[in-house]
């Protein structure tokens, strides 16, 4: 399903000790330049990344992209289980 | 970055969360090079609106605007609450003001009593039906529940606006800490299909694609079309339709996709049903668009350790988290919840409360 991220992330880490902005976080891009300073993490230079059209928005845009593979009757039966009607002997343990 | 006394930030992201952040923690909040580079410079006027109604809002505030609009001071007095009206500018919609008051509202002197007036739905913001089913029972499980209730008076859609909600909250001394991670299995949809100035006929057209997605699932499924007629639908046309998903644990997840030039009633309720399945997806306890206020509420709650299961952080969340520490100098833990599930990751975040207790409020 989602297996482009198998590896492991620390959040903790990269929220509280890394100087990588939100955005890079969320797209998983952790290059080396962005490695955490492990001792200084007082001292964290905000790079700004200032678009100043960037809106400060809570409803983030739907990615009509990605609603396309709910046209798969496969992906559409994949969150069965998440609803009570789904029995419980598939995936997740909820 | 942090001095002593008060909060230092730079840019124009995030203000919302950072005035918050100001006034609950009682720090000075300073932000400069607000859109320094900028054609048009400073503050736009839907930032300096929410300054002004913060100001209303509160007693004993001090915002201080610089003279090209890039850099401002909040010295933050008490919360008063109160009946108070605002009319927000048309750049935005109401659910941007209401988003920051809703997490102050609890914590004032007096119940909040807010009437605004301007755009209810649209597609940057969570719109007054939103923060109605899902925003505020978000604040319930912390205990912020009696007389807790969003009317909308009128509907006002893009570009003219025209509607109206009023806000009441209840005023508490102190928010539950919660323990919330098992995001149960979920029991029943409800949606709200609103169509204003144009054919009633949308709303049922919107229902019925809707349907064509989600009925496969459970049964229980009711999606209410809410009529608005005359005075009461606003001045522009348009419509929506916002879905919620209920677990069994009343873990609620939402999506609402709202009407643009071109697109079919049938197109746009299809995308917002697809929208509610991807969230329902991502999974957790939290809706995706609510980390913020429950994770605050989190760092409010009693001396005690809270807990709750979501998904991975948005980006406005991470730098909420970072800000938060920056005030409170509360720092979350957040593990992985348990990998050998499929599906996407699912986190618990938990953090020990700071035992926030509102010295506003008024007593007796």
């Amino acid at each position: 399903l989602s297996s482009k991220r198998t590896k492991r992330r620390d959040w903790t880490k990269l929220i509280y000790s890394s100087n990588t902005t939100p955005a890079d976080i969320v797209r998983g891009s952790t290059t080396a330049d962005d490695q955490p300073d492990e001792d200084d993490d007082l001292f964290t230079v905000k790079k700004a990344t200032d678009d100043a059209e960037a809106l400060d928005r809570t409803k983030d845009l739907v990615p009509v992209d990605e609603l396309k593979q709910w046209e798969d009757e496969e992906v559409l039966d994949s969150i069965r289980h998440l609803f009570i009607t789904g029995g419980d002997d598939v995936g997740d343990e909820a | 970055m942090t001095q002593a006394n008060g909060l230092q930030f730079s840019g124009h992201q995030y203000l919302r969360h950072r005035l918050v952040l100001s006034i609950l923690s009682g720090k000075a909040l300073k932000i400069d090079k607000i859109r320094p580079d900028d054609k048009n410079p400073g503050l736009r006027d839907y930032e300096v609106s929410l300054l002004r109604l913060v100001e209303k809002v509160m007693n004993g505030t001090v915002i201080e605007i610089s003279l090209t609009g890039t850099a401002i001071l909040v010295k933050p007095g008490i919360i008063a609450g109160g009946p108070i009206t605002h009319d927000c500018p048309l750049s935005r919609s109401i659910g941007y003001f209401l988003e920051p008051l809703i997490m102050l509202a609890p914590f004032s002197k007096k119940p909040f009593n807010l009437t605004l007036r301007g755009i209810t739905t649209d597609d940057k913001d969570l719109s007054a039906d939103l923060l109605r089913t899902v925003t505020l029972p978000h604040l319930e499980v912390f205990g912020i529940s009696d007389g807790l209730e969003l009317r909308i008076k009128k509907r006002g859609s893009p570009p003219l606006g025209g509607g109206e909600v009023q806000f009441l909250c209840p005023v508490v001394k102190q928010v539950k800490t919660l323990n919330f991670v098992e995001p149960g299995k979920i029991k029943r949809i409800r949606g709200i299909a609103h169509a204003v100035r144009v054919s009633p006929q949308f709303s049922n057209r919107m229902i019925e694609a809707s349907r064509s997605v989600l009925n496969r699932y459970i049964p229980d499924i009711y999606l209410y079309s809410d009529v608005y007629k005359g005075e009461d639908s606003g001045k522009s046309p348009g419509y929506a339709l916002t879905l919620l998903a209920e677990s069994t644990t009343s873990a609620i997840h939402c999506s609402e996709v709202v009407s643009q030039p071109g697109v079919a009633p049938e197109d746009i309720a299809i995308q917002a049903s697809r929208a509610l399945l991807r969230e329902i997806q991502r999974g957790g306890c939290v809706d995706e668009r609510h980390q913020t206020l429950v994770l605050l509420m989190m760092v409010l709650g009693s001396e005690d350790v809270g807990r709750v299961r979501m998904a991975e952080p948005t980006e406005r969340t991470i730098q909420f988290l970072r800000d938060v520490k920056i005030a409170f100098a509360t720092s979350f833990k957040i593990t992985p919840v348990d990998a050998s599930s499929e599906g996407p990751a699912q986190l618990l975040y938990s953090c020990y409360g700071t035992g926030y207790v509102n010295t506003n409020r008024s007593l007796a």
